[in-house]
């Protein structure tokens, strides 16, 4: 990380390049104004210091013309600033009808993000991500998911905000967009990422405790990258598991419950091999064979078909047991794993397939009755 | 090109004798704490908001020190982020309500808005003491508030946060606000009432000084806007108390309306903190550059201007808050109408200094100090009106520095100058001439170098009311902090030396500066009842270059430019330079 930072911030966005003409524009004109009020105030101020030979001086009232031009020639200057950023502003409030939605939700001290259903094999999915937030107010799967906004190059997004409390601000600054979120009301705002990488999110309406803490980042990845997280094959939130909401995610569900992790665990106590990086990877054993979907349905089904050499063959066979978009999300979820995504064996309170991701309010008990 | 008419107006006379420093003044004609806390002198109520908010400052500016230490690190490792949100609230509250709306109208104002217009006291006295108490009864709330705990909702006071949310004092500290904000009500009606009662013989509307034109633009704005804050944070302390739904969506309030109303007060509020500044400004850069104000009448009505325009442009603080395209297009261009009173001023004390005889006192480097700073305050501030510019820079230090540049650039330097230029006329001491230089230099390079950074990290979006922030902004914090050191250091030294001049200053004559405001033509300190005889104004404010003082009189040799600088080491009259016949120029 370099110490300095660069004269200009990185651009990110169609809104960005715009934002910077105007602003540099604005420090042309200022600039100039600035320099040549300090040089007169210096000029005056040195030409005209007291010494014995300027004591006296000349009774001048003023002039009306120079009150005329310099009242009129600023407010023209001022004038083009307003013009030019009101069209700045309107293409920054205005999204594309052809935007793809996001839904934003900002909450005391977090933001998540849900995206708009795609339909996949006939089942609608609903990726969801905790883009931020201070972990210490989350719950335990809110934590797990913590990762990053995901959106695609080239393509314009729009995001729909609401607050569940009080007002934040959702602004990323490489995007040179900011939006405050409302309690009880629908703002938007929209970008078009024209740069491939990593910025900041920051809650910049201020909201309390962890208000600093209550930050993000967003990715913006390749339209195939995009495809691979609505899927959670890929991971470009940046978590360790598919993104909520994707088939991967269901199908990760599925591992747990159907106990594949007793065997197919990372640790010393394996009884299967590790399926981390197995996506179309030539088995051992099986010369000419590579682990694709046909293999991965058949491992399944009947087990002791293709067993990976060095390998007992001991696994049962789930033929009957999954059906077949369950077959498909663990496939998913398969393809999906990376080395270090295992689930620990241990890993407690897995919520059955399709559960929402945050546990229902509690009840404190002081409502009335009902 | 200039061409040069005969004038009619007034030529010089021999200056008055040097009043007899025996007489009781007001300082000495009655003593006791008694004595003070029951005058309904306009100058010792002066005095008594000198000290008070003078405590407020410090207190500020500690709660403004924890800051910018925390700042040092990118994970608060001083303070717990409540700490922190409690001091950057205590700071805004404190400076915002408690320093700067009082601080050049209730101790300057009160002090010489009735000697200006040759007035023995304010219109209303008793008014006068009872705004002091009622200010320092909604101060001694907010300190309370402050003092138990803390409020931790920033100086704006957003619901939902403060109503519904918000764990700290948030209602001591509304009632201060809400009660303290009647004393700024009274202050300004005494002042208008004032200026249009009690002006001398002669002193008409054109002939008042700039401060007094300021001065009644600031009570304008006081008298109009200031209810409109009191009904709104006493609508706050409903919601929060009774939990009657007024700005919380989740029992069927309005958030925005919160903000409008706000709004609607706290930026005219920014005009009454600046205004009075302005006036400060006009007064010194005339007397030290020997020279009548270029274009009178542009000043004083753009003062009007700002108060009447200042009133139309609130929502500029809510370009990103959800208002609609339209409402922001209409906001943004009556944003840009009001900077235009402001260049307008600029250019005048810029043309004042045209062929002017200037010397470099310490209320002069203030002055100047003034001059560059707010001028790049008030040019950052056309980043923020315009709309494209707005969305990216709203809610960063971006922000927080334009906002420094404008308050603590602008208006507290126009205050230290008022304080410097007048300080020998308030106290009847003069202060360390070296000192003082020493202190506005220090001030000046010290406030460059603490919020210049600012602007860059803003820029880069490094958001406002952030403890925690990415480790790329450190430098620029770490910089910062090293600057508001030396600006801390600044304001140390004017408090040494102007103590010390209470007991070892030169005793002051009764115009160390030559200047010719009616204040001057009174003893250093004045009497309790300001004139021995009632005034009679004959000219305009500052007839330098003739060199005559409001009543036609002559003036002392000014402070020059060699070692006859100290302007206490002039006693005494000098002899009049002689009638000189000046001739009037019209430039351009």
């Amino acid at each position: 990380m370099s110490w300095i930072l660069p004269v200009v911030p990185v651009m990110a966005s169609t809104l960005a390049e715009r934002f910077e003409a105007l602003f540099w524009y604005i420090v042309l004109v200022t600039t100039g104004a600035a320099v040549l009020v300090y040089g007169a105030m210096l000029y005056f101020c040195i030409a005209y210091r007291r010494n014995e030979s300027n004591t006296q001086t000349p009774r001048i009232l003023g002039s009306t013309r120079l009150e005329i031009a310099w009242t009129i020639l600023p407010t023209i200057i001022f004038f083009t600033f307003f013009a030019w950023g009101a069209i700045v502003y309107r293409f920054a409030v205005h999204p594309p009808r052809d935007a793809e939605e996001i839904f934003v939700i900002g909450k005391q001290w977090m933001w998540k993000a849900q995206y708009t259903p795609r339909e996949i094999d006939g089942v609608k999915y609903t990726p969801r991500v905790i883009i931020g937030g201070n972990p210490a107010n989350m719950d335990e799967v809110d934590r797990r998911n913590i990762g990053r906004l995901v959106v695609p190059i080239n393509r314009p997004v729009k995001v729909t905000m609401i607050s569940e409390d009080v007002i934040h601000d959702f602004g990323i600054p490489a995007f040179r967009s900011k939006m405050d979120v409302l309690p009880g009301r629908y703002t938007t705002a929209w970008y078009h990422p024209t740069r491939l990488g990593e910025y900041h999110i920051f809650c910049d309406q201020y909201c309390g405790t962890w208000h600093s803490l209550m930050v993000g980042k967003v990715a913006v990845v390749t339209e195939d990258e995009y495809a691979r997280f609505f899927t959670g094959e890929g991971s470009p939130q940046g978590t360790n598991n598919p993104a909520d909401g994707t088939p991967a995610a269901d199908g990760r569900q599925l591992f747990l419950k159907l106990q594949c992790i007793t065997c197919h665990s990372a640790d010393s106590q394996a009884r299967a091999p590790v399926l981390e990086g197995l996506y179309n990877r030539p088995i051992p054993g099986h010369p000419g064979k590579v682990a694709d979907d046909e293999y991965i349905r058949e491992s399944i089904e009947q087990p002791l078909e293709k067993v990976v050499e060095g390998w007992q063959p001991i696994m049962p066979s789930y033929a009957g047991k999954v059906t077949k978009e369950e077959m498909r999300a663990l496939i998913m979820y398969i393809r999906s794993l990376k080395p270090g995504m295992t689930p620990k064996r241990t890993e407690m309170n897995v919520p059955p397939v399709g559960a929402p991701v945050t546990p229902p309010p509690q009840d404190t008990g002081s409502g009335g009755k009902k | 090109m200039s061409i040069a008419v005969p004038h009619g107006g007034p030529v010089a006379a021999p200056p008055p004798p040097e009043p007899t420093p025996a007489e009781p003044n007001y300082l000495n004609h009655s003593y006791g704490i008694w004595s003070w806390l029951t005058t309904v002198d306009h100058k010792r109520i002066g005095i008594l908001y000198l000290v008070s908010i003078s405590v407020f400052f410090v207190v500020g500016g500690l709660a403004a020190g924890l800051v910018r230490l925390n700042l040092l690190s990118y994970n608060s490792a001083l303070l717990t982020e409540d700490a922190y949100n409690r001091a950057f609230t205590a700071h805004g509250v404190v400076m915002l309500f408690f320093f700067l709306i009082p601080a050049v109208p209730g101790v300057l104002g009160n002090f010489f808005i009735p000697m200006m217009v040759g007035a023995k006291d304010m219109a209303f006295p008793k008014l006068n003491l009872a705004s002091w108490y009622v200010f320092m009864a909604g101060a001694a709330f907010g300190v309370w508030a402050i003092l138990t705990g803390g409020i931790d909702t920033g100086w704006t006071l957003y619901p939902p946060y403060s109503s519904r949310s918000s764990q700290s004092n948030v209602v001591p500290g509304v009632i201060g606000v809400f009660i303290s904000g009647f004393s700024s009500i009274m202050t300004g009606l005494n002042i208008m009432v004032t200026v249009h009662k009690m002006r001398c013989p002669g002193m008409t509307w054109g002939r008042m000084p700039l401060f007094v034109w300021s001065l009644y633009a600031t009570s304008l704005i006081q008298l109009l806007g200031t209810p409109v804050v009191a009904i709104t944070v006493l609508l706050l302390g409903v919601e929060r108390v009774a939990g009657i739904g007024i700005f919380d969506p989740s029992i069927g309030g309005d958030p925005l309306l919160f903000q409008h109303l706000f709004w609607f007060y706290s930026h005219p509020a920014v005009y009454i903190m600046i205004l009075p500044g302005m006036g400060v400004v006009s007064e010194i850069i005339t007397c030290f550059s020997r020279k009548n104000i270029f274009g009178y009448h542009a000043v004083a009505w753009s003062s009007m201007g700002i108060a009447v325009v200042g009133f139309l442009l609130w929502a500029h603080h809510m370009f990103v808050a959800g208002i609609s395209f339209y409402a922001a297009m209409l906001f943004s261009f009556l944003s840009m109408l009001v900077a235009v009173p402001s260049a307008i001023k600029v250019f005048n004390w810029t043309g004042t200094l045209y062929r002017g005889s200037i010397t470099f006192q310490a209320p002069m480097l203030f002055t100047l100090g003034f001059l560059v700073l707010f001028t790049i305050g008030g040019l950052t501030g056309l980043f923020l009106a315009t709309l494209g510019t707005d969305i990216h820079l709203h809610d960063t230090y971006f922000v927080v520095a334009h906002f420094h540049f404008v308050m603590v650039g602008g208006m507290v330097l126009a205050y230290m100058a008022g304080i410097h230029f007048w300080w020998p006329k308030m106290t009847g001491r003069m202060y360390s001439d070296w000192w003082s230089r020493v202190a506005a230099s220090i001030i000046i390079v010290g406030f460059f170098l603490t919020f210049i950074p600012q602007f860059i990290i803003g820029y880069h979006g490094m958001p406002r009311r952030y403890p925690n922030y990415p480790a790329e902004f450190q430098v620029y914090n770490v910089m910062s902090t090293a600057g508001a050191s030396i600006l801390g250091l600044g304001y140390l030294l004017p408090a040494f030396y102007l103590t010390l001049s209470l007991f070892y200053g030169k005793k002051a004559p009764a115009n160390p500066w030559s200047a010719t405001g009616l204040e001057w033509q009174t003893p250093s300190p004045p009497t309790v009842h300001n004139f021995d005889h009632k005034p009679v104004v004959v000219c305009g404010p500052y007839e330098y270059a003739i060199g005559v003082d409001q009543m036609g009189r002559g003036l002392p040799e000014p402070p020059g430019p060699g070692e006859a600088q100290d302007p206490a080491s002039r006693s005494g009259p000098t002899p009049p330079p002689g009638p000189q016949q000046k001739e009037t120029e019209v430039v351009g």
